[in-house]
């Protein structure tokens, strides 16, 4: 309520100023569509029914769990059916010109809320969530911003109520820029001590943690190189959350060869993050890419999970495209990693350390509008793997219309439970620019998915998924209708700042 | 660059006038149109009506509706024939020189031909291949050619140097800029086009060389560097971390932000369709870092609560039953997808057996564990588990 009053005010007492120009998005996106999970459930061991092998069911078919001692057996029966609505509108709003050249506002908000009874549709708490809102003033060597913001770097995305500068030097090449402020939690835009953000009733801090950190960036014609640090500290217990640093690189020696790489350390806990080294190499018809990278999930320190030693991955991935005539493309990649040793003893159950992706596919742009597109995936690893394939037919007769016929399928065996399911999805969607400033976009999804189980939770789950949304744009102050989006989505253009 | 422009021959409508028929009434070019000889501020460059109409008065000759041009000439060309004529090095050329194809009669006149242009001025090349020193011999930079249209901007014929693939990258059109910016790439050229693409943190000062007209971003620019090959989003990752002010040239942060942004009911999409149904092969081993969009207890944690997929009635439910002992055994599982765990378990869950005060008093404690450096960073974490008796070695 506090930040409303303020907003209000603000408003309020902003009355007299005027901006010359404005520009607000509205994105409004409502599906509709069911989903079913499972429902824990149990039944006396005495009421169970051994199968010919030994395993135990209950009287109606499903395979149940039974500790040794216990009375009673656990299973998993099919859950009920939700059905949902949820609508998200999402705006995006810049002002500029209100006197002082280089000042501008900007704000992203979105508003979602689930229009059927069920009220089920997971993540739409809080109903407002305010993504963005920061002043920025930018002139040729300093951008400083205040409000709500999100940094993305090498660590991550951050995001914070506070300010942010960046300081350019020309001369030098270089940018250095600043933040600090009042963190919100990771991926999300509302703060770690929001209820939203605890489904499961499990710990949380009682303070929002504080953010800063500092990033600076080199660039040159033939290369660039950038560091970041990052703290954050938990202000009601005055520890730490995280402290992680990271630096970048690349390195264009050639047109067309890019190298680049990079790594993040957590300082707090004293080891290698993620890291990656990528050569890239990019002609008209071909382009290629290898890369060795490494994965390790990083945790805040006021979780204990940091303390349980995530291993981390290495992976090397390959990538190519090629164009052999004019209206083909085809393109592959693949991926093999494996997991360092988890040294965690565990006689009774085997897990995979290793495992592989891979995906082959093939555009083609047979004219007048004509694009059809096809491709299979396959990928096997700990936990779970899939095998797919799919395709779609896109008609585009101009470029303010476009109608997308598909179709795939989809096996997906978990690793550690009896779930195989087998999905089939078709459907359509399109969209349309009814003028300059208007675009609706529909669709409908045929999804069918078949629990291949040897007992009664082997459900069937065939529906209908509806989609539907319209985008309308206001402006004023800028002809900026044929611009691309990179710098439609600025403010007036450059010369308006 | 260069860009010297055919506009004035595609903008002038073919004459009506029949020039070989007349041939023979006309001795001179000047004695109609008498602009071309003398100072074009006091004489007109076409002859009145009246005069066509002392033979074409319906007695001699059939009349004929005929009226001068209004307005100024719509062309971005640098000429004005007097000052042509005055400048020229030996003598001025005759009419014919630029007016008439090589060879062609007198009176067989056309608007300019581009290539005697190219001839009498010595280069030795096909228009549009001409040297970047060439284009404001002849035009005028496009902010002061303002008879122009927008439709007339967007027809501006592309040089053969724009069509390499490295012409969007600072090697090809950056390195040619910098020294031709303000003479032959303004002539097709103004700040705005300039804008479309590098519309990021920082562009390259020298755009402001160019004057500023919106009629420039007529000329599409949305020729993706050849970097950008098919599935480019898929890709990006590791480029777009690496080398993020590169990115900058041509993006803005909500280019970003639009598929990598938590959406509840999916708006913008990052993943592909139907990701949703693959997601957990994906989820296990990370494919990508889930946790840079995606909070793990909002948008996995609750959707499986819906799902029925928590550890809500205790962790011996047999939900992993592809494993009958996973409970016992999940360690190594458990430290190499503990994001995936996370997201149905909570902290609770495994303090049931990993505590050393009220649990089961097994160590978590693995490889890479640095006990020292995080109760100093942070050993709220530790009393978790420990109390208030923290051990100083794991």
């Amino acid at each position: 309520m506090k930040v409303l009053r303020s907003i209000c005010l603000a408003l309020v007492l902003a009355g007299p100023v005027s901006a010359q120009g404005y520009r607000v998005r509205l994105d409004t996106r409502v599906h509709s569509v069911d989903f079913r999970g499972v429902q824990i459930d149990s039944v006396l061991r005495s009421a169970t029914v051994p199968d010919s092998i030994g395993g135990l069911y209950t009287p109606d078919g499903y395979a149940v769990h039974c500790e040794p001692g216990d009375t009673y057996c656990t299973f998993f029966r099919e859950g009920p059916r939700h059905e949902s609505a949820p609508l998200v509108a999402t705006a995006d709003a810049s002002a500029w010109g209100f006197g002082v050249r280089g000042l501008s506002v900007h704000a992203t908000a979105r508003l979602g809320y689930d229009l059927s009874s069920d009220d089920a549709w997971p993540g739409m708490e809080p109903a407002f969530q305010l993504i963005n809102g920061y002043v920025e003033y930018a002139v040729e060597r300093l951008t400083a911003r205040a409000g709500r913001q999100i940094l993305a770097s090498r660590l991550g995305t951050t995001g914070f109520d506070g300010g942010a500068v960046t300081w350019r030097l020309p001369k030098q090449r270089i940018d250095l820029t600043g933040y600090a402020g009042w963190g919100l939690a990771r991926g999300a835009a509302i703060p770690v001590t929001s209820p939203a953000l605890n489904p499961l009733d499990d710990f949380q801090p009682l303070e929002r943690q504080i953010v800063a950190g500092l990033e600076g960036a080199w660039t040159a014609r033939l290369g660039e190189a950038r560091f970041v640090y990052q703290r954050e500290v938990d202000p009601h217990f005055d520890k730490f959350v995280s402290e992680r640093i990271a630096i970048s690189g690349a390195a264009r020696p050639m047109p067309g060869l890019t190298v680049a790489g990079g790594a993040d350390y957590d300082i707090a806990a004293g080891w290698w993050g993620s890291a990656d080294l990528s050569v890239m190499y990019a002609t008209r018809n071909v382009s290629g890419t290898i890369e060795a990278r490494r994965y390790r999930p990083h945790f805040d320190l006021w979780t204990i999970w940091g303390a349980f030693s995530p291993v981390p991955y290495k992976s090397l991935r390959a990538s190519v495209t090629g164009r052999p005539w004019r209206p083909v493309q085809l393109h592959a990649r693949g991926e093999v990693y494996r997991f360092d040793p988890a040294e965690a003893s565990t006689p009774l159950v085997e897990y995979e350390t290793d495992g592989w992706r891979g995906e082959l596919g093939a555009t083609v742009d047979a004219g007048h509008g004509w694009t059809v597109d096809g491709g299979v995936t396959r990928e096997f690893g700990p936990g779970a793997a899939s095998t797919g394939s799919g395709g779609s037919v896109t008609y585009s007769p101009t470029r303010a219309a476009r109608v997308t016929a598909y179709a795939s399928w989809l096996d997906r065996p978990l690793e550690f439970r009896f779930s195989e399911s087998v999905l089939k999805m078709a459907g359509f969607d399109g969209g349309i620019d009814v003028n300059e400033r208007v675009r609706l976009t529909a669709g409908a999804m045929r999804y069918s998915e078949d629990r291949n189980r040897p007992d009664a939770a082997a459900f069937d789950w065939t529906q209908w998924r509806i989609t539907a949304g319209v985008v309308v744009l206001f402006t004023r102050g800028a002809d900026l209708e044929n611009l691309p989006p990179a710098i439609r989505r600025m403010p007036g253009g450059r010369n308006a700042r | 660059m260069i860009a010297l422009l055919v506009v004035i021959g595609l903008l002038q409508a073919p004459s009506s006038f029949d020039h070989p028929k007349h041939a023979k009434l006309f001795p001179s070019c000047t004695s109609c149109h008498r602009g071309a000889a003398s100072d074009g501020a006091r004489a007109s460059m076409w002859p009145d009506a009246a005069s066509c109409a002392s033979c074409h008065d319906g007695t001699i000759e059939k009349q004929v509706t005929w009226s001068p041009r209004a307005g100024p000439r719509r062309g971005n060309l640098r000429f004005d024939h007097v000052e042509h004529a005055r400048e020229a090095k030996t003598k001025a050329p005759a009419c014919t020189a630029c007016h008439t194809d090589a060879g062609a009669p007198r009176m067989a006149v056309r608007p300019p031909v581009v290539a005697r242009c190219l001839d009498c001025h010595e280069i030795r090349t096909a228009h549009l291949a001409a040297p970047d020193t060439a284009c404001a011999t002849c035009h005028l930079p496009l902010a002061r050619a303002v008879s122009l249209t927008r439709a007339d901007v967007a027809g501006f014929p592309a040089p053969p140097s724009h069509a390499d693939p490295r012409w969007p990258s600072r090697e090809g059109h950056g390195a040619v800029a910098r020294s031709t910016l303000s003479t032959n790439c303004a002539t097709c050229h103004a700040q705005e086009f300039c804008y479309q693409c590098h519309a990021g943190g920082s562009p390259p000062k020298s755009i402001a060389v160019l004057a500023s007209d919106i009629r420039s971003t007529a000329l599409a620019t949305h020729r993706a560097p050849a970097s950008h090959g098919a599935n480019f989003a898929d890709r990006h990752g590791a480029l777009a971390s690496a080398s993020t002010q590169s990115c900058a040239s041509c993006h803005v942060r909500s280019d970003c932000l639009d598929c990598h942004r938590t959406a509840a009911a999916s708006g913008p999409r990052y993943h592909g369709d139907g990701f949703l149904a693959r997601h957990p092969a994906a989820a296990y081993a990370r494919e990508t870092s889930c946790g840079d969009c995606h909070n793990e207890r909002s948008f996995c944690a609750s959707c499986h609560q819906q799902s029925g997929i928590v550890a809500a009635r205790g962790l011996r439910t047999g939900y992993h039953d592809a494993r009958p002992f996973f409970v016992s055994g999940h360690g190594g599982a458990a430290r190499q997808s503990l994001e995936s765990c996370v997201s149905c378990h909570t902290q609770d869950d495994c303090l049931k057996c990993h505590s050393s005060i009220g649990g089961r008093r097994f160590n978590p404690h693995g490889p890479g564990f640095d006990a020292e450096r995080l109760r100093k960073k942070n050993g709220q974490m530790c009393v978790v588990c420990h109390g208030s008796s923290i051990p100083t070695s794991p």
